[in-house]
């Protein structure tokens, strides 16, 4: 037993082991300030994967650009009148100064490229040279923005209320600083005008800068707030500084080492400090357990001991559990779900070191006077804790057979919710419902084509310009038809678009809105168009080579499922029209999509897996079969609870969710892990009937448990108050994760136990 | 012998600002964009995008003066390639301070059309150069102001700043490296509103073609988008004597072969 050695080594030399603990801890802190942090989603999958060297092809061939930020400006009068164009044109020009703006890029009422016809003139140039001031004026603006049906929904709503600004990003721009800039910008006008910032730059971007605050901020108080809830409990407030400084020290340990080894800290593992806070109270139990032993035994050095003997083991098994849940994730695909999963994992071990080591070394720095105090409430049969407890558990041990038959209803309508559970990862939902970004992207979507940008690619293997041949424009031309009957899709455009615009406008006869019937007709139109647009204008829609046609596709939200029902729909047109062209899809839309996928599913793979390797080791830790699977009904049934409500609620499998998921494996085992190891310790070490050895656990270990659970709850419901509903989600969750395991595994252990016994204990109890 | 130097030193700047940086501009525009009667050349475009892929167009360019530099000027121009676009014409009356007259000929639908010509700013056939760029900007549009003096390529050369009076230009200003021998730009740098560097003009070769030193091959850089276009003159020829008559529509559905050759 090298452990136990552990502790009464730090116990006859408490000194030695708080120092040396501060010093590993110091050592640790000189990493911290090495600190880099990546709040890119989009770096989760690495730059070498398939998506994303695909997306940078497209993004090269077709002249494009990686992150485009929308700024909507709406008017109820309506847009077309010259105060709200002088502005649009003045604010246009500004942004284009701004720093990290693809300036010549800029697609806006005064920057758009035209093609009309004026008094059997052929014109191409961009929409609004001049403002326009007079009326007549302003009634020709109108006629040719409505007249070219490139502009409808994508410049211009249907109702003429809302335009749009096109403002894409060179690469590495930061998508909040340009916004931001943006809003200065905007909030130097005045009148009746509203405007509003989305696409995904300023969500992710914003989220990024948000994230780290909101966890400056949350994880604080969620330890602060710990720390005066175990004060409340123990009523000593020197066992809660020992109790923070354990979670303080694993956290410095594990970030201190994350960085130390060179790794930026992604958005997953910015959660590890409050997760490793989470787990660190599971050395809760010790000072639980301590407090019934020093009342007992009145001697701290002989309770210390005595009080690790007992819940040594199941200490270290629910951190082997907890340890291993998380460290599964370390055989994932996902660079960051690794570093995720090997951080908590480190600081799972380093917090069970500490459990042996530190906290009996603090022990002995407590005066003797102070817990006499403290213990003084530790009673199973007196506290209204207690008793509470010793209720709840009465009802699974006497009614066993009703509190099975409610489980499983329970069961049912958790699968039925479960089933509806969709995977998807929306960041823009991230942000609540009336903050800025979601109203600034609820609006534009509305009024126009979408803020969510996908490409699907057409390439041909041939090398005679196969897209300028009449036969693809028309393909083409007909997908865009097909995509857009999905109500995701607001907006397409392609190159066909510019061909049947040209092919009207030189005719002068809209008549002519169609695909010319000759491959030298389209190259001519596409060279005459070339001849005077701006070169993204072409470049956007088609590859030099003319192998590669490039449609656009706005969408309307930022669900992955958008661009999966696009991707369905092209390849349904596929099947219907053979053409000798491949479809291909591309865009962020298309990024975050596989993103979902790979991710998020990555995480599915990762917790199922958790799963079994925590079940195996409750079968290592109980050496049975049978107890592994009775403790392991509260946390199914936890987890499946929780996904039942999910899937009722509407909420969506997203990454906060996935990580949780993993957390919840790893707390709620702990639960059934120390009930059933101080249940068959106590059916060893006293000759109570079942039911009492039931009632006993549940009242004594249980209040650690039942403690454990409170303090969690507690200081995770601050985060509900968080700006971001992935922290709302992550306190929620653990809230009604903690309470609930802790519950279930008082209520229904002794329920299972009772009924199962002639299967638990063959031939008899002992 | 010391004081004719000194008086020498105290001479030379004043004989660096004898010539304004406005006689320098029309000095350059008549060298660059005037030289001869008439001009002629074989103009090989090369359009490379950042990534390396390349566009060709080839085209035959004729140009005939009406009046002195500065004035009006008529271009013909016959597509070679892209391949598709062959036998296509673009016809050009440029005016001094005024919006020029274009025409296409399209043959695919047998039709000419007339073009507008409003901006400045669009791109010529798709290239890296604007029709200024090609056919020269009004001299009058800009303040001209001679920066410095200095050696670009070991000849001597005027530095003009050149800041458009009207905001009808993609760039705030430009500086102009002018060669003093024969005022030719060798290099044009364009800075973007955001005062910074985005397009870059070269001279890679100049030649003496009929006397006329001619650049005959030439870059424009476009560092922000990293898209650049090289062209390359041949059958380079001034003074040939084309006819007033050639700038025409008829001509531009049927273009004669002598010329564009």
């Amino acid at each position: 037993m090298k452990k136990f050695s552990l502790v009464e080594f730090s116990v006859e030399h408490p000194k030695l082991i708080v120092v040396l603990s501060v010093i590993v801890t110091l050592i640790f802190m000189t990493q911290l300030p090495k600190m880099k942090t990546d709040t890119n989603p989009k770096n989760m999958l690495p730059a070498t994967s398939d998506v994303r060297v695909w997306n940078d092809e497209v993004d090269k061939t077709f002249a494009l650009y990686e992150d485009m930020i929308v700024v909507g400006v709406q008017n109820e009068k309506g847009i077309v009148n010259a105060e709200t164009l002088a502005k649009i044109k003045k604010i246009t020009d500004e942004i284009m100064r701004i720093k990290g703006v693809a300036s010549r890029d800029v697609n806006s009422f005064p920057t758009i490229t035209n093609v009309t016809a004026e008094k059997g003139t052929l014109r191409v140039a961009p929409l609004m040279t001049d403002t326009p001031k007079t009326d007549a004026e302003l009634k020709k603006f109108q006629t040719n923005l409505f007249d070219n049906p490139l502009f409808i929904n994508r410049i211009i709503s249907k109702d003429g209320k809302t335009t749009a600004i096109y403002v894409p990003l060179e690469k590495g721009s930061n998508g909040k600083e340009i916004a931001d800039k943006i809003r200065e910008i905007l909030k130097k006008e005045k009148g009746n005008e509203k405007y509003y910032i989305a696409g995904d730059p300023v969500a992710r971007d914003t989220f990024g800068a948000e994230m780290f605050k909101l966890m400056a901020i949350f994880a604080p108080i969620a330890g602060m707030v710990m720390f005066f809830v175990r004060y409340l409990m123990f009523k000593d407030l020197f066992l809660s500084i020992t109790l923070m400084m354990d979670a303080m020290m694993s956290i410095v340990w594990s970030m201190g080492l994350l960085i130390a080894l060179g790794f930026p800290i992604h958005i997953m593992s910015s959660m590890a400090p409050v997760f490793l806070m989470a787990i660190a109270t599971d050395s809760m139990h010790i000072f639980n357990e301590f407090y019934f032993r020093y009342k007992e035994k009145g001697n701290k050095k002989v309770a210390i001991i005595e009080t690790m003997r007992a819940v040594g083991r199941p200490v270290r098994y629910t951190a082997l559990a907890t340890a291993a849940g998380f460290g599964v994730l370390l055989f994932m695909s996902i660079i960051p779900v690794k570093v995720f999963g090997g951080l908590v994992a480190f600081g799972t071990v380093t917090l069970r070191i500490l459990s042996f080591s530190f906290i009996p070394a603090m022990f002995m720095f407590v005066k003797e006077s102070h817990l006499d105090r403290a213990s003084q409430g530790e009673d199973i049969t007196a506290g209204i804790g207690s008793k509470l407890l010793r209720a709840l558990a009465g009802a699974g041990t006497h009614k066993a057979g009703n509190t099975v038959v409610i489980g499983l209803i329970l069961f049912a309508i958790s699968i039925v919710g479960i089933s509806k559970i969709v995977v998807n990862n929306n960041m823009v939902e991230w942000f609540k419902e009336n903050s800025d970004v979601r109203v600034a992207d609820r609006e534009i979507n509305k009024a126009l084509g979408g803020t969510s940008l996908g490409y699907v690619v057409a390439i041909s293997e041939s090398n005679d310009e196969y897209i300028k041949t009449p036969e693809a424009m028309r393909y083409i031309e007909g997908l865009q038809r097909h995509i857009e009957k999905l109500h995701v899709v607001g907006k397409t455009f392609s190159v066909a678009d510019y061909v049947k615009r040209i092919n009207h406008v030189l005719h002068d006869d809209p008549k002519y809105n169609t695909v010319p019937d000759t491959k030298e007709a389209v190259g001519q139109y596409l060279f005459l168009f070339s001849m005077s647009a701006k070169p993204s204008d072409l470049d956007n829609v088609v590859d030099p080579s003319f192998k590669r046609a490039n449609i656009w596709v706005q969408l309307k939200t930022w669900d992955a499922g958008a661009m999966e029902e696009v991707i369905k729909a092209a390849d349904e047109y596929k099947k219907q029209n053979p053409l000798p062209l491949k479809l291909k899809p591309a865009g962020i839309a298309y990024f975050n999509l596989v993103w979902n996928h790979e991710v998020l599913w990555d995480m599915v793979k990762g917790f199922v897996l958790a799963l079994i390797v925590v079940f195996v080791i409750l079968v290592f830790n109980f050496r049975s079969f049978k107890w592994a699977a009775v403790s392991y009904v509260p946390l199914v049934f936890t987890i499946l609870l929780i996904y039942g409500v999910i899937g009722f609620s509407g909420k969506r499998f997203d990454m906060p969710i996935s990580v949780l998921s993993c957390l919840s494996l790893g707390m709620a085992v702990d639960f059934a892990i120390h009930f059933v190891s101080r249940l068959k310790q106590r059916l060893a070490e006293s000759q109570e009937p079942l039911a009492d050895a039931l009632l006993w656990t549940a009242a004594r270990p249980g209040k650690g448990v039942m403690r454990n659970a409170v303090l969690f709850a507690a200081a995770f419901s601050v985060m509900m108050l968080a700006p971001l509903t992935p922290y709302i989600t992550v306190g929620a969750f653990i809230v009604s994760m903690m309470l609930l395991s802790a519950i279930l595994t008082i209520v229904y252990l002794p329920a299972l136990i009772v009924l199962m016994k002639n299967w638990l204990f063959k031939g008899g109890l002992r | 012998m010391r004081y004719l130097i000194i008086l020498f030193v105290m001479l030379l700047p004043i004989e660096a600002l004898a010539i304004s940086a406005e006689d320098v501009m029309k000095k350059s525009q008549a060298a660059f964009h005037y030289q001869g009667k008439d001009f002629k050349a074989r103009v090989m475009m090369k359009l490379i995008s950042k990534g390396g892929s390349e566009r060709t167009r080839e085209l035959t360019m004729l140009r005939k003066n009406f009046g002195e530099a500065g004035g009006d000027q008529k271009f013909f121009i016959y597509f070679f390639q892209p391949a598709d676009v062959k036998d296509m014409t673009f016809m050009v009356y440029k005016y001094p301070a005024k919006d020029d007259d274009r025409w296409l000929f399209v043959p695919a639908i047998n039709m000419v059309r007339r073009i507008a010509a409003q901006d400045k700013t669009s791109s010529f056939v798709g290239s890296d150069f604007t029709y200024e760029d090609v056919s020269g900007r009004d001299i009058q549009d800009d303040v001209h102001a001679i920066v410095k003096e200095e050696k670009l390529g070991g000849k001597d050369c005027y530095v003009v700043k050149s800041t458009p009076k009207a905001g009808d230009v993609d760039y705030s200003y430009k500086l102009s490296w002018i060669d003093k021998a024969n005022y030719l730009p060798l290099k044009e740098e364009y800075y973007d509103r955001k005062g910074e560097l985005y397009k870059v003009f070269t001279a890679d070769e100049i030649k003496n073609v009929k006397g006329f030193p001619t650049v005959t091959k030439r870059t424009m850089k476009n560092l922000q988008s990293g898209h650049r276009t090289e062209v390359t003159y041949t059958k380079t020829d001034y003074n040939i004597g084309i006819e007033d008559g050639l700038f025409s529509e008829r001509f531009l559905k049927q273009p004669p072969k002598k010329w564009i050759e």
